[in-house]
């Protein structure tokens, strides 16, 4: 997508709705019925249908989490937790049905595949419709595909990674996710190979009163290196929707992974995602997240530094506007020698907003001469809104150098006299320091996503401000 | 005399509960350096603030016009976009934004509109050589871990991009080593020419040798209590306020 | 029994929302008669009176319902000695729940010292509960000091309501008990109100601390401090909780947490949650939190100048707490406490 155009990117294109068009769509609720009539549908070897009655009953014995945000208001009996779209899997864009094609378009996905990604996924309601790498990854052994061609094709591989890094007993939303699973994307770097350009999956939920509950399973081997791009988003309805997807990352030894989300949802969403690396040794792990949509969030990407030397990073920015609540943060469990992580967290509550940092540093008694340092700031752009940090920070060993910071404030009225001094408006003042306070973090992302990330954010501070 | 620029008529300035300008009169004309002097507290920097209509400072009575155009009750940004501009005491730091971003945004406001890059990015390098500044400075984020030297350097940087008619430096002068006050003036006269003026505010006499300084102002209290040639500033150097005072 | 809960919870797993205690066994009060108060004077009184009840808004919560020492202490003028309430234990003085109220009427400024210190022959119990209240324009400053041993327990709930222009400002000294269980709550009503909090807590052996700050800011310019030192050596735990709350109407409040934990050992174990939890908009807030071993560097150079290992620790233990023992004005207090700490870094 070429830059101009994004510049002129509004709302709009994220809220412009499809007709709710499915092929098949689950009758809303969850019971071991509807778990076995989504299994058949989806043509399912027998293990992975007893994967997901299994994750059912644990679903079923856990309790919702005491703390953070109120979703009582999320009901299982009104989402339908599978929406096959009318669209078989396709490798040329050519091949989607039109209006969703459309959709994806207007989101710029098959312009940003020429110009600057290696390989696009694209999910639409439970399913994947497009999937595509460059020749030359497909010549090095890399494997991209969704998630069920690799449950059909990698079952060796899948079965010793499925729910292995986020188990089904992690929480309730995770066991859920087990039962229900549909789509994502399956990811296999092979030892030593090095993907220099992104790859994308862009996430779509269309269909109203439904769950999207995809699965990326990503595996960066001995040495190599990938950049893969998560994108999200729907648009707006009355009714609930509810995201609880998983990411499983393997970064094995030596290897590098860096995972960034631009998540977008409509304000309508419960977004109870699940995400978790195991980083081995030498191995660097990198998270760079925007969270702008969704009415609750509840994420907590988490490293596990398990081989020595391992390192990881968190640059993660939530915007909070009215009727959102995001509870977001970052955890990171040191659990080798000589390990590192390097946490810088932002947020931006306007509009009676409401962004949480929570967080968790444990330092294991394994983790001698491990070091990790947190910075957190958070940015309150009115007196309504509300920006609570809640970081635990866990240290059971000596030889370690941690530290963590928290700040909150406003802009500083002085800065914005400074900024008018020089011809800018008020408005304009705040949108330049608030972008200039998300800098950190839209510098990690590709351009074409850091410019939408400000457009985000110019569009979120539109009205919000004067 | 030449054609008026700027025209402060009897104004009284309070911040808060504390009246700080009196009754204050200025003219400043176009070609010409004026220079503010007086001891703190006498209203200086407040003069700066309220031309800028500072919200945390309230006019009471009197007003302030810009080539004829009364801007008393005018916003910050507009004043700022009608040609006046002020090298702030303690600049602001501003995370995230780089120097060269900025200074072509707000001079997309000013001039209003967008600045050709290849020409902006030409005057900028030649401006920054003339004031010593390294080149990679323009990428850092505004006055973030600027020294204070770097940072008044910037406002004068900030001064000579965006060309206004009249340009007040307040106290731009202050904490700064001779070197640092040698590049001050030489921007300055960089800047000056007939069609602009500059307003000095200061408590220091030797950014003044190096300038041609047509009016020397000395405030007391809120007021102008004497208005002199560059003459009078060496009086002050020598004697100080006492005379003035009370 | 599950007490010391934070005010907002977090996930059940990261095992800090409370703590859950089974192993106490519950003492019968008896009269608890080596209480020693010093430093009375015409305008600062501590009347001995009948029980009364208090009732916190957070406090550790009540192990034992009943009191067997009821203090009420009055300031109604400026004094620049302190009083001292010292508690002793021993044998015959086994266990302690106290209720102290403390009331500096409008103006006042006073020190109020209070002591515990026990014998080491036996575990003694201990749960006390202090509340100050602070009229407008009181400086009360509250010193609180527990050398108990370190086998027994101590439980201690402060609260303070702090009016216009008044401060309440705490040292304390947490360096004695098995487990030492302190909760502080400071409601900053006023406006330009005041309250501070400064701590040094030492762990050695299996002690075990739980510590759960609290200031909620709701007048215009409020202001609260917390500075929080410790160390633990040898499988020392303990947990820090500090809650700084912007509660709407604090417009121009400034609250600041300062939490540092030096390790002494491979097995002593610190959690801290530092929470800043804001709804009102102009209003600073910082927190920072740090730990670690102490800088082989600065022990080396120690050292080198003649100093053991040992003695080398103390020294950097000392210096760190050196900022908070400063706040208290009685040398032999400070000399006792560090005396203490020559102790138990044996």
């Amino acid at each position: 997508m070429s830059k101009s155009q994004i510049e002129d990117i509004n709302r709009n294109i994220y809220d412009i709705k499809n007709e709710d068009n499915y092929d098949f769509k689950m009758k809303k609720g969850l019971t071991r019925e509807i778990i076995e009539e989504l299994s058949k549908q989806k043509n399912e070897p027998e293990w992975m249908k007893e994967f997901r009655l299994k994750a059912l009953d644990v679903y079923e014995s856990l309790e919702l989490p005491t703390w953070g945000p109120d979703i009582s208001e999320l009901d299982m009996n009104d989402i339908a937790t599978y929406v096959r779209p009318k669209s078989k899997l396709n490798s040329s864009w050519d091949d989607v049905p039109e209006d969703i094609k459309k959709t994806f378009d207007q989101l710029g996905i098959p312009d940003a595949e020429k110009e600057s990604l290696a390989g696009v996924g694209a999910q639409y309601d439970s399913e994947v419709v497009y999937h595509s790498m460059k020749e030359e990854l497909i010549q090095q052994g890399v494997i991209y595909t969704d998630m069920e061609t690799a449950v059909r094709e990698y079952p060796d591989v899948v079965k010793e990674h499925f729910m292995k890094c986020v188990p089904v007993y992690d929480h309730k939303f995770v066991a859920l996710h087990g039962a229900v699973w549909s789509g994502g994307s399956f990811v296999y770097v092979p030892k030593g190979v090095k993907v220099d350009i992104p790859l994308q999956s862009y996430f779509r939920l269309n269909s109203p009163e439904s769950g999207q509950f995809e699965h990326t399973l990503i595996i960066v081997d001995e040495g190599a290196s990938l950049h893969f791009i998560e994108g999200c988003s729907a648009p707006k309805y009355n009714k609930v929707n509810l995201h609880a997807g998983c990411v499983e990352l393997y970064v094995k030894d030596n290897a590098y992974l860096r995972y960034s989300t631009i998540e977008n949802w409509s304000k309508n969403m419960f977004n109870l995602n699940t995400k978790k690396a195991i980083v081995g040794k030498n191995a660097k792990m990198e998270w760079v997240t925007g969270s702008f949509g969704s009415k609750i969030s509840m994420l907590y990407p988490m490293s596990i530094l398990n081989g020595e030397n391992a390192k990881t990073e968190f640059t993660g920015i939530s915007f909070a506007g009215k009727g959102q609540n995001l509870d977001n943060g970052f955890k990171v469990v040191h659990n080798a020698k000589n390990t590192s992580s390097l946490v810088n967290a932002k947020s931006i509550s306007k509009d009676g907003g409401k962004c949480t940092y929570r967080s968790l540093v444990r330092i294991t008694p394994n983790a001698g001469g491990s070091k990790s340092s947190v910075s957190c700031e958070s940015l309150m752009l009115d007196d309504i809104s509300i920006s609570d940090t809640i970081p635990v920070n866990d240290i059971e060993t000596d030889d370690v150098i941690f530290s963590h910071e928290a700040k909150i404030g406003k802009i500083s009225d002085k800065t914005i006299f400074y900024l008018m001094s020089r011809g800018l408006s008020e408005e304009d003042a705040k949108a330049m320091i608030v972008r200039g306070f998300a800098y950190p973090i839209s510098k990690e992302l590709p351009v074409e996503y850091a410019v939408e990330m400000n457009n985000l954010i110019n569009l979120e501070l539109e009205g919000a401000i004067g | 005399m030449s054609e008026k620029l700027l025209e402060i008529k009897d104004l009284y300035v309070s911040a808060g509960e504390k009246e700080i300008l009196k009754g204050m009169n200025l003219s400043i004309g176009k070609g010409e350096v004026h220079v503010i002097m007086g001891p703190n507290g006498s209203g200086k920097t407040t003069t700066a603030n309220a031309i800028f209509n500072h919200p945390e400072y309230q006019k009471i009575k009197g007003s302030i016009s810009l080539e004829g155009e009364d801007i008393t009750n005018s916003k910050t940004d507009e004043i700022a976009r009608k040609g006046v501009f002020m090298s702030f005491q303690l600049p602001e730091e501003i995370p995230g934004v780089s120097v060269t971003n900025f200074l072509k945004y707000a001079k997309n406001k000013i001039t209003g509109k967008n600045v050709k890059i290849f020409e902006f990015k030409n005057e900028l390098q030649k401006n920054m050589d003339e004031l010593g500044i390294p080149k990679e400075a323009v990428d850092r984020s505004l006055n973030v871990g600027f020294s204070g030297g770097e940072k008044k350097k910037n406002e004068i940087l900030q001064m000579l991009m965006l060309n206004p008619k009249l340009a007040i430096l307040d106290e731009t002068d202050s904490g700064l080593d001779v070197d640092a006050i040698r590049t001050v003036s030489k921007g300055i006269q960089m800047y000056k020419n007939e069609n602009n003026a500059v307003l000095i505010i200061t408590h220091n006499t030797k950014i003044l040798k190096s300038l041609k300084v047509d009016y020397v102002h000395i405030l007391v209290d809120g007021k102008i209590v004497k208005t002199g040639s560059a003459a009078l500033a060496t009086e002050i150097e020598n004697e100080g306020y006492a005379k003035y005072k009370g | 029994m599950i007490l010391n809960n934070t005010p907002v919870r977090t996930s059940k797993n990261f095992n800090i929302n409370n703590i859950k205690i089974d192993e106490i066994a519950l003492p019968t009060l008896v009269p608890f008669s080596n209480v020693k108060i010093s430093g009375e004077t015409d305008t600062m009184t501590v009347e001995k009176t009948k029980k009364f009840e208090l009732h916190f808004t957070y406090g550790v919560g009540n192990v034992i319902e009943d009191c067997n020492q009821c203090l009420r202490v009055q300031v109604s003028g400026k004094e620049s000695s302190p009083i001292k309430i010292e508690f002793d234990f021993d044998q015959e003085n086994a266990a302690l729940a106290e209720n102290i109220e403390v009331i500096a009427n409008e103006n006042a400024e006073a020190t109020v010292m209070i002591l515990y210190r026990s014998d080491k022959e036996k575990t003694y119990f201990h749960q006390g509960a202090l509340h100050v209240i602070a009229k407008k324009n009181a400086k009360i400053h509250v010193i609180v000091v527990n050398l108990l041993n370190v086998s027994s327990q101590h439980l201690m709930s402060m609260e303070n309501e702090i009016d216009e222009n008044a401060s309440v400002d705490y040292t304390i000294v947490d360096f004695g008990a098995k487990t030492c269980i302190s909760n502080w709550y400071s409601n900053i009503l006023g406006e330009k109100a005041a309250s501070s909090v400064n701590t040094i807590y030492l762990g050695s052996d299996e002690q075990f601390f739980d510590i759960n700050y609290i200031a909620h800011l709701r007048g215009e310019k409020t202001n609260v401090n917390m500075e929080v030192q410790g160390a633990l050596a040898d499988k020392a735990k303990k947990h820090f909780k500090g809650t700084i709350d912007f509660k709407k109407g604090s417009k121009k409040a400034v609250g600041n947490e300062n939490e540092s934990c030096l390790l002494l050992s491979d097995e002593a174990r610190s959690i801290a949650l530092p929470m800043l939890l804001c709804s009102e908009e102009d209003v600073e807030g910082n927190h920072a939190s740090s730990s670690g071993k102490i800088d082989t560097k600065s022990l080396f150079y120690i050292m080198s100048r003649g100093f053991s290992e040992k003695d080398a620790i103390k020294l950097v233990v000392k210096a760190r707490f050196e900022c908070v023992l400063q706040t208290i004005e009685d040398w032999q207090l400070r000399e006792e406490i560090l005396s203490r700490i020559d102790e138990e870094l044996l």
